[in-house]
């Protein structure tokens, strides 16, 4: 797994955004003129290597220097850690900007906690030193808790860097019509708000959630996000107590929803909540993607975008393939026993590193 | 302003949108000033270029990027023991809360560098330092273009040896003695 946290050692007395540059094996005169939040890598050991910058001295350990270069850290000096906020080698990098939810999913991967620091300033920070062209994912706890904070910084970020677009994932809960001058803002061309939608049958949604009433007020945010022309990526997780209506929800999405982006048909992820109640909430859509695929052909043929994310490519029918993208972020992506001489791991997104070994599909294996 | 409001019922009579559809808008246009508004067909028209941000290797997979799963990562405890991360059972915040006066939020963006996605390259370049040592006996390794402990302890050895800066990277100077060429 790629570590998303490294120790450090550094002088400083209080957390800070650093981009960290190696600058090695380039020729003679090329040497660049540091940014202020950024460190040259000074000095390489096997075991450590001390960066400097004009925030001081940092000494990271356990990782090479290449294997961080161009990553922005935040770096926290009284654990002794830093936090690598965007991999510069990576197209997964999310900042997760609060642990706090109003929603109790069945399947959540990250329960909800109470606590909450506001790290947007780093975030703004760390955004502006991303890579050209990334795309930064937005997630929780729910995001949008902090919605007056979270416009901010898109707008801000946006401004400043016309070749940064987002991903922000929300419940969609907290929109409302006084948002939509702080809204109008922002480049929404730029920014994906992926936004779970689990039934068409309301009760069936707000029990997945956990809250009532959910579903309703999820539709009529639905509508002002189109007002607003924004893009929305609905995200269906798949399990037993809404797979059955899955075609359904198909329907109501090609006949009142026809403005969405795309949808997405989700595999389970089996950690926090969703490996509590893996047993009584695991699909195996290996033997039941007839229903699967009859809805998403329902919404593709409404010309609607409609794929499938985390769904091992062996699980899903030759047919459907092409619309099951590698979709598990690389630092938490492997691959099982199962896998070996399989002709199409180098297209697959394999399974999550925590995916039991008991893994629940009838149908799986490497394909020739 | 007339053809403004045509756009959407010739949708509609295109059967695009169903009159009894929930999240159709219900007002053509924002509320408020509608001269300074956009229009619907404004909206509608911007350029969605999200698809293939960052995406040359990946073009034809919009969704490739923009799946995440809600567990955001860095806070996240994984099951597995990895050394890297805090232990599960701590119960400590990640963070230290940032101090409440936090001035410098936004660094002037004047002289940000993007930086250029030169991995490639620069594998190369390891890789012939790696054959350069192990001919001048410094390196025992594979040569994979992988910067490593070895590879690095190499370095500082050959760098001590011939009077060079002891870095254990590669500079110029040990690029230039090494004859090897940086472009």
């Amino acid at each position: 797994m790629i570590p998303l946290r490294i120790k450090v050692e550094t002088n400083a007395d209080r957390p800070y955004v650093v981009r960290l540059r190696s600058l090695e094996a380039e020729a003679w005169d090329s040497a660049p003129t540091l940014h202020p939040s950024e460190a040259a890598l000074k000095h390489a050991g096997p075991d450590a290597a001390d960066y400097a910058g004009e925030g001081g001295r940092l000494r990271v350990l356990g990782i090479d220097p290449s294997k961080v270069d161009g990553d922005v850290l935040l770096v926290n000096p009284s654990r002794g850690t830093a936090d690598r906020l965007i991999r510069s080698s990576s197209q997964h990098n999310t900042f997760l900007v609060t642990e706090r939810c109003d929603q109790v999913c069945l399947m959540c991967s990250q329960p909800p906690k109470k606590h909450h620091f506001d790290l947007f300033p780093y975030f703004e920070t760390a955004a502006l030193l991303a890579p050209e062209h990334a795309t930064i994912g937005i997630s929780g706890g729910e995001p949008t808790l902090f919605k007056t904070e979270l416009f901010r910084f898109l707008q801000r970020v946006l401004e400043a860097r016309p070749d940064i677009s987002f991903h922000v994932l929300t419940n969609g809960q907290h929109f409302d019509e006084e948002d939509l001058n702080a809204l109008s803002h922002i480049d929404l061309g730029r920014v994906v708000w992926g936004i779970p939608l689990y039934s068409s049958d309301a009760g069936v949604h707000d029990e997945i959630v956990g809250k009532e009433g959910a579903h309703a007020q999820l539709l009529r945010n639905l509508a002002l996000m189109c007002r607003l022309g924004a893009q929305i990526e609905l995200r269906t997780v798949l399990m037993r107590p809404n797979a059955d209506g899955l075609p359904g929800l198909a329907r109501v999405i090609g006949s009142t929803l026809p403005f969405i982006r795309t949808w997405a048909v989700m595999q389970m992820e089996n950690i926090g909540f969703g490996r509590m109640n893996w047993k009584s909430l695991f699909f195996d859509s290996s033997e039941g993607f007839e229903l699967v695929g009859r809805s998403i052909d329902f919404v593709r043929s409404r010309g609607i975008d409609a794929w499938l994310y985390n769904f091992p490519l062996c699980t899903v029918p030759p047919e459907y393939r092409h619309l099951a993208p590698a979709t598990i972020s690389d630092w938490k992506r492997a691959y099982r026993v199962e896998c070996e001489g399989c002709s199409l791991k180098e297209a697959c997104g394999g399974f999550f590193e925590w995916h039991p070994r008991d893994h629940g599909y009838s149908r799986l294996g490497a394909v020739q | 302003m007339k053809k403004r409001l045509f756009a959407i019922p010739s949708l509609l009579a295109a059967g695009f949108l169903p009159i009894n559809s929930q999240a159709y808008p219900a007002k053509p246009t924002f509320d408020g000033d509608l001269g300074k508004r956009k229009s619907l067909f404004d909206i509608f028209k911007l350029d969605h270029r999200y698809t293939l941000a960052g995406h040359s290797s990946h073009s034809s997979h919009s969704s490739h990027s923009s799946h995440r799963s809600s567990t955001g990562g860095y806070t996240y405890v994984p099951p597995a023991p990895a050394p890297l991360y805090s232990a599960p059972s701590t119960p400590a915040p990640s963070y230290q809360p940032p101090a409440p006066t936090y001035q410098e939020s936004a660094p002037a963006p004047a002289p940000l560098k993007v930086l250029p996605g030169n991995a490639y390259k620069f594998k190369e370049i390891v890789q012939e330092v790696e054959f350069a040592l192990m001919a001048f006996g410094y390196y025992t390794g594979e040569i994979d273009g992988e910067m490593s402990p070895e590879l690095r302890s190499g370095l500082q050895r050959m760098q001590t040896d011939y009077g060079l800066k002891v870095t254990g990277t590669i500079t110029p100077e040990t690029l230039t003695a090494l004859r090897i060429e940086a472009r």
